[in-house]
């Protein structure tokens, strides 16, 4: 190969070709090439400079003309490829300056090149929006880069207020003279091993609570399309795991059984702990939701369900017992591949969240506000109004525009009273599962009619906004308030679910969830078009977990985009280690698999028991000292780093140990396969390469092999299982590792 | 001329907050900074006028009006009467004979009450002293009164007719939180006052930079994180310092350091990945002050084992080693949560403040035995203050719905005088008037529920802290943009720098 070129760029050009050969190459799956090819932003012949034209003036394809704040600008890109509708709005235009800030400038438009098939100008506004730093200096160069599909350009360099100073271009930069782009077209041996193996364990780590051997070789056999449509018609929970059977108790714990567990008795026995752990706190459901992660066959049932328990968040903080939160998680899991609206009515009549959020004692003379704010901010439409693609509108002082105000709020809160735990007594209640003397927590709650607000309330007003209006119930009887409060609710959640902002809204929280922390705002409104086309749909939650993992943006066998991906949370950083090593309970009993919560609770992430309705973490967390968005770090501090690592520590040299009574040990890791691979090979070699793939689907570098090699090789050659161990250690701890991309 | 110790301290120092800034540097690209960093550091002499500010967050919003209560039966303003007609019957008030008294020079010497959860409790766990209301006695605890976020100054009618801009989403938790931390109300920010406070101060007051001016017991918080400046979290008491940042399973043999080398390379590598960097910087963050951790000395007086006790316990461990640690000006964040009393406020809100009160007095007397007393500050913050009408009835059941102005307490010795601080209301006194759809209320009607609008901005409570922390009037606009909105920058309950 010509030394003058780049690496880079081979990669790119045998990508675009490589797509041409496979879509010839019959393979035994349906699935077409998950790989993106990766832009090339067009330099001047001999120097990194962009060719750049200013965009009010397309002729003129000058390079050397420096540009000044508010402007437009106007580069070429190639090696890009549109879907319909793909436009502006799936690019990013990223500045660097001389003192390393990096910016961000809106892309007004991309169109193809009226000049040049197969090239695109992109023009962009010299203005950041990103509005962490004050605007660039216009002192000489900055450094641009586009990204698109999580994959990112060549960096090339643009004269900002004047040409030159100091910036120095990246390592092996070339010049990327259209001539030298568009011609090249030998392919590279860096196609080996299996085809888009990279993309399947990656898609894995999105759809699944980890890779495993088994689960990456029958999708290799059957395709991303099939295993979906497997999975969508799986029945949740696995037969093996149904949600524990735990009966209501009294919210006294201290009343006699069976009502209560008490009283304590002094000393304390077994038998009191085992009853307050068993009903008073969450582990049950941690238990049983441990189980279903690590050896569950529904796995993307599960996931689906575990993001949606993040958006309607209830939490064992105020959650009494666990019967109340498995009796929530089973109305959520059963709406994850069903129907938003049916979602939105299930959650709202659900007695732990009425209790979580006090909907459950919200009356016509005390009303309660908490519900029906969150309802809205947290659930289903957020602060500010947004675009289709996720981004918020502004009004003419370029202020966002709020979706609501505190009167909305308290419209909401009138519609939301009277409604309390199933009462038998109360009219046309259903109450199936009630127990005479204890409250009910779970049949959804029951209308007090005595109870419900009748005056008349306005609802949300958004453009296009319908019957947004409940008229005053006056002079009603009894069962006419029955169907008023009813009706009036059903109004209410339409009238949420029919803003404009909840499809963008839910579709990027999902999408943060499982995929990227920072989707592009085109990733968004392909999401959310699939919402929103399948609004009626009893599966319509099918069609947006597809739409999420399907995109080209989620595809793709290595992204390069500085701000892809997401920071493993604590949960699945640990289930994915659990998944990727052939996780057992030594004893049999799953009875450990409970108590690995030790593990991500330490770290911020004690699951089922987030802290706030705001979750373990905030959507729109800003990681300090940057402009990177990425929700997981709200709970990634210097102290829970180190906490992340020693997980990894006590994954990879030990295994969980009980300290309950009649608890056995047990949950832990097999690596004897790894064993033997550091057996075999003394040069470890094998070993690396083997994990390279099952746990960094290939993107490790060749630093990163060297650095591990010396560390594993460190270890006598004659303790093979301490060198896997160490290999597996090193790699779970690495920020490599620790960052899903 | 003999080295000391201390000036041996400040030198290795200086190597390792190199090593630590330069993989910051590294992992954000920020080398011309680097350079300029290089040139500060030829200042060698660190200040020895040791303060701290610890901030405690009262998370999901404290009632304040449940905290301080009128105790007096004066005709001309809000009085008991005022109050417990508004929360005698859903159970929510609290009996005036059960109240800490308070007097109030500022309020013409009337009587005030506060909580009786911040007094003397019996004997029991996690009772440990008489509480902060004693301090009042002392002059070592303030009020600062109708205080809350906003962006200028704004009456009852402006906020009515929409005439002053209105922070923005009121009443959400998440919004106040932010505006709050974030020191601004008009946009959302990126960094928060303590944070930008300490870029300003952290090269004058921490040159070494062994550990970050910020310390947060409680995770990520906006408040302490600046642009330059990124905080250290750490576990709270009872784990000790040398534990709190320490990776496990590292045991000395030649194997494991090679492991430990390797674990410590892998966060220089692969940093094109911005995430990863971010990830790895934090990391290194950790592993350089988990060096200088490694002894620490306990505290001296006894402090509750509860949620705040331990954080700011822990904070009093972290303030006493600020010798070795050359830091002359340090920002603490704690936060006690469960103040977001919608129901069960009678028990559930008694039960935080006690804990609030035992551990800010076992912590104002650490550092009276750090002789630290009046270099030492605590003070309050809260996303909101809560509905003056109930929600819901019944001593068990009743809460409080989310409002807006609130009342803080400020713990020192450097306090100037135990009072009310802050801007007049319409009654010509900080304390707003207690009655719904009245002249301080932000809601209108006959559904009023009584959430009274601020006369005193969050700039200016925390300007105020700020300027007795030692941020140059200067840079008061750059630690709070829209400071200029307000006319006094300093409510004076905090003596002036000696």
């Amino acid at each position: 190969m010509s030394s003058l070129k780049s690496r880079f760029l081979l990669r790119i050009i045998s990508t675009s070709v490589f797509i041409l050969v496979s879509l010839v190459i019959a393979y035994g799956q349906q699935d077409a090439d998950p790989n993106s090819p990766t832009p090339v932003i067009l330099s001047e012949n001999d120097s990194t400079r962009a060719l750049s034209s200013v965009a009010a003036k397309p002729k003129s394809r000058t390079a050397s003309r420096a540009f000044l704040p508010g402007q437009r600008a106007e580069i070429f890109v190639t090696n890009i490829s549109f879907m319909d509708g793909e436009g502006a709005n799936s690019v990013r235009v990223y500045i660097e300056d001389a003192v390393g800030h990096e910016y961000r400038f809106p892309v007004i438009d991309v169109r193809p090149s009226e000049f040049q098939r197969g090239v695109y100008n992109v023009v962009f506004e010299m203005t950041d929006e990103l509005r962490y730093w004050i605007e660039p200096p216009t002192q000489g160069d900055v450094l641009v880069r586009l990204t698109w599909r999580g994959l990112s350009s060549n960096r090339v360099r643009l004269a900002y207020g004047s040409s030159g100073g100091t910036i120095k271009d990246d390592p092996g930069a070339v010049p990327t003279p259209f001539a030298s782009v568009g011609k090249n077209n030998s392919p590279t041996a860096e196609l080996v091993g299996y085809k888009w193996s990279g993309d399947r364990m990656r898609f894995l780590e999105q759809a699944t609570f980890g890779p495993t051997q088994s689960l990456d070789s029958r999708i290799r056999r059957i395709g991303l399309r099939t295993w979906l449509a497997e999975q969508f018609e799986m029945s949740y929970p696995s037969v093996s795991n149904p949600y524990p059977n735990i009966p209501l108790k009294s919210t006294d714990s201290q009343a006699a059984p069976p009502n209560g567990c008490g009283p304590q008795p002094n000393p304390n026995t077994p038998e009191y702990q085992l009853c307050i752990r068993d009903h008073y706190q969450m582990y049950p459901i941690q238990t049983w939701f441990y189980k279903e992660a690590l050896y569950g066959e529904p796995q993307l049932h599960h996931r689906v369900s575990w993001a949606l328990s993040q958006i309607w968040v209830i939490s064992g903080v105020d959650t009494q017992q666990s019967s109340w939160m498995i009796e929530y998680h089973q109305q959520l899991s059963k709406n994850a591949f069903g129907n938003w609206r049916t979602l939105m009515s299930d959650m709202t009549l659900n007695p732990g969240m009425g209790n979580y959020l006090d909907m459950i004692r919200s009356t016509r003379t005390n009303p309660n506000e908490n519900y029906p704010r969150e309802v809205l901010q947290l659930f289903n439409i957020g602060l500010f109004m947004l675009n289709q693609d996720g981004t918020v509108q502004v009004d003419g002082q370029n202020n966002p525009i709020p979706t609501y105000d505190q009167n909305t709020i308290n419209n909401f809160t009138k519609v939301f009273t009277g409604w309390r735990d199933c009462r038998v007594a109360d009219l046309n209640a259903n109450c199936p599962d009630s127990v005479a003397g204890l409250p009910d927590y779970k049949d959804p709650m029951s209308l007090n009619t005595g109870q419900h607000d009748l005056t008349a309330k306005t609802l949300l007003i958004y453009p296009g906004v319908t019957n947004q209006n409940v008229p005053a119930c006056t002079g009603c009887t009894a069962a006419q308030i029955y169907t008023y409060a009813y009706n009036s609710l059903n109004q209410a959640l339409d009238n949420i679910y029919n803003h404009p902002n909840v499809a963008p809204f839910v579709s990027k929280l999902l999408i943060q969830q499982m995929v990227t922390s920072d989707p592009t705002p085109a990733y968004v409104g392909r999401v959310s078009a699939v919402f929103n086309a399948n609004r009626n749909n009893p599966a319509q939650m099918k069609e947006v977990v597809r739409a999420i993992l399907l995109d080209p943006e989620a595809r793709g066998d290595v992204k390069s985009d500085p701000r892809y991906g997401k920071l493993r949370e604590p949960v699945q950083l640990m289930t994915n280690i659990y998944r990727n090593f052939n996780v057992s309970d030594a004893a049999g009993t799953g009875r450990s698999d409970g108590d690995i919560n030790r593990f991500p609770s330490g770290q911020g992430q004690n699951a089922f028991i987030a802290p706030t309705v705001f979750n373990y973490y905030p959507p729109n967390f800003i990681v300090p000292g940057t402009t990177l968005l990425a929700p997981e770090f709200g709970i990634f501090t210097t102290g829970t780093a180190i906490g992340r690592a020693n997980i990894g520590n006590s994954l990879a040299f030990g295994q969980i140990n009980v300290a309950l009574p009649n608890t056995p040990s047990g949950t832990k890791i097999n690596i004897g396969d790894l064993q033997a691979l550091a057996a075999g090979d003394t040069t470890s070699n094998q070993l690396l390469d083997h994990l390279n793939t099952r746990m960094m689907h290939g993107t490790m570098s060749p630093q990163m092999k060297t650095t591990l090699m010396t560390a594993v090789n460190a270890v006598a050659s004659t303790n093979p299982l301490a060198r896997a161990q160490t290999a597996v250690y090193l790699i779970a701890t690495s920020s490599q590792f620790q960052v899903q991309r | 001329m003999k080295q000391d110790r201390r000036e041996f301290l400040i030198k290795t120092g200086c190597t390792l907050g190199m090593t630590a800034l330069a993989t910051q540097m590294r992992h954000f690209g920020l080398m011309s900074a680097l350079a300029q960093k290089v040139s500060d550091d030829k200042e060698s002499a660190v200040p020895n006028d040791y303060r701290a500010l610890v901030c405690i967050f009262m998370s999901g919003g404290n009632d304040g009006n449940n905290t301080v209560i009128p105790n007096h039966n004066d005709g001309n303003i809000s009085n008991y009467t005022a109050y417990s007609n508004a929360r005698l019957a859903s159970g929510l008030a609290i009996d005036q004979a059960a109240l800490l008294s308070i007097p109030v020079p500022r309020m013409s010497n009337l009587n005030y009450g506060l909580h009786p959860g911040l007094g003397p409790q019996p004997a029991g766990a996690n009772i440990v002293n008489n509480g902060v209301h004693e301090l009042w006695s002392q002059g070592k605890l303030a009020a600062v009164t109708n205080v809350g976020t906003l962006v200028a100054p704004m009456t009852r009618t402006q906020y009515q007719q929409n005439t002053v801009q209105k922070p923005f989403q009121l009443f959400s938790h998440s919004d106040q939180v932010s505006q709050y931390q974030g020191g601004r109300s008009d946009i959302e920010t990126y960094t928060g006052w303590g944070g930008r406070m300490s870029d300003l101060r952290t090269s004058p007051d921490n040159p070494s930079g062994l550990i970050p001016m910020i310390t947060s017991i409680s995770g990520a918080q906006l408040f302490t994180a600046g642009q330059t400046t990124l905080p250290l979290a750490i576990a709270a008491a009872p784990t000790g310092l040398n534990q709190v940042l320490n990776p496990a399973g590292y045991n000395g043999n030649a194997a494991s350091n090679a492991r430990l080398l390797a674990f410590n390379q892998l966060r220089s590598q692969d940093l094109n990945s911005q995430i990863v960097a971010a990830a790895s910087h934090v990391t290194d963050q950790a592993i350089a002050a988990n060096t200088v951790f490694a002894t620490f000395q306990d505290v001296t007086v006894p402090f509750p084992n509860t949620s705040l006790g331990n954080q700011l316990k822990q904070v009093a461990r972290v303030i006493k080693k600020r010798t070795d640690l050359t830091v002359n000006r340090q920002v603490f964040f704690v936060q006690l949560g469960g103040f977001d009393t919608h129901n069960g406020q009678v028990n559930g809100q008694s039960g935080l403040l006690i804990q609030l009160s035992q551990a800010m007095r076992a912590f104002y007397e650490e550092m009276v035995v750090q002789n630290l007393a009046d270099k030492v500050t605590q003070f309050t913050m809260a996303d909101f203050s809560r509905t003056f009408s109930p929600a819901g009835v019944g001593a068990g059941v009743v809460g409080t719905d989310h409002a807006w102005a609130n009342h803080h307490f400020v713990v020192g010795g450097g306090l100037t005088a135990a009072d009310f601080y802050g801007v007049n209301t319409t009654n010509g006194t900080p304390f707003p008037t207690l009655t719904m759809n009245g002249p301080d209320d932000a809601d209108s009607g006959t559904g009023a529920r009584g959430r009274w609008i601020p006369t005193t901005s969050v700039e200016q409570y925390a300007a105020t802290l700020a300027r007795w922390y030692g941020l140059p009037d200067a840079n008061l606009a750059t630690v709070f943009p829209k400071i200029g909105n307000f006319t006094n920058t300093n409510l004076g309950f905090m003596q002036p720098p000696a």
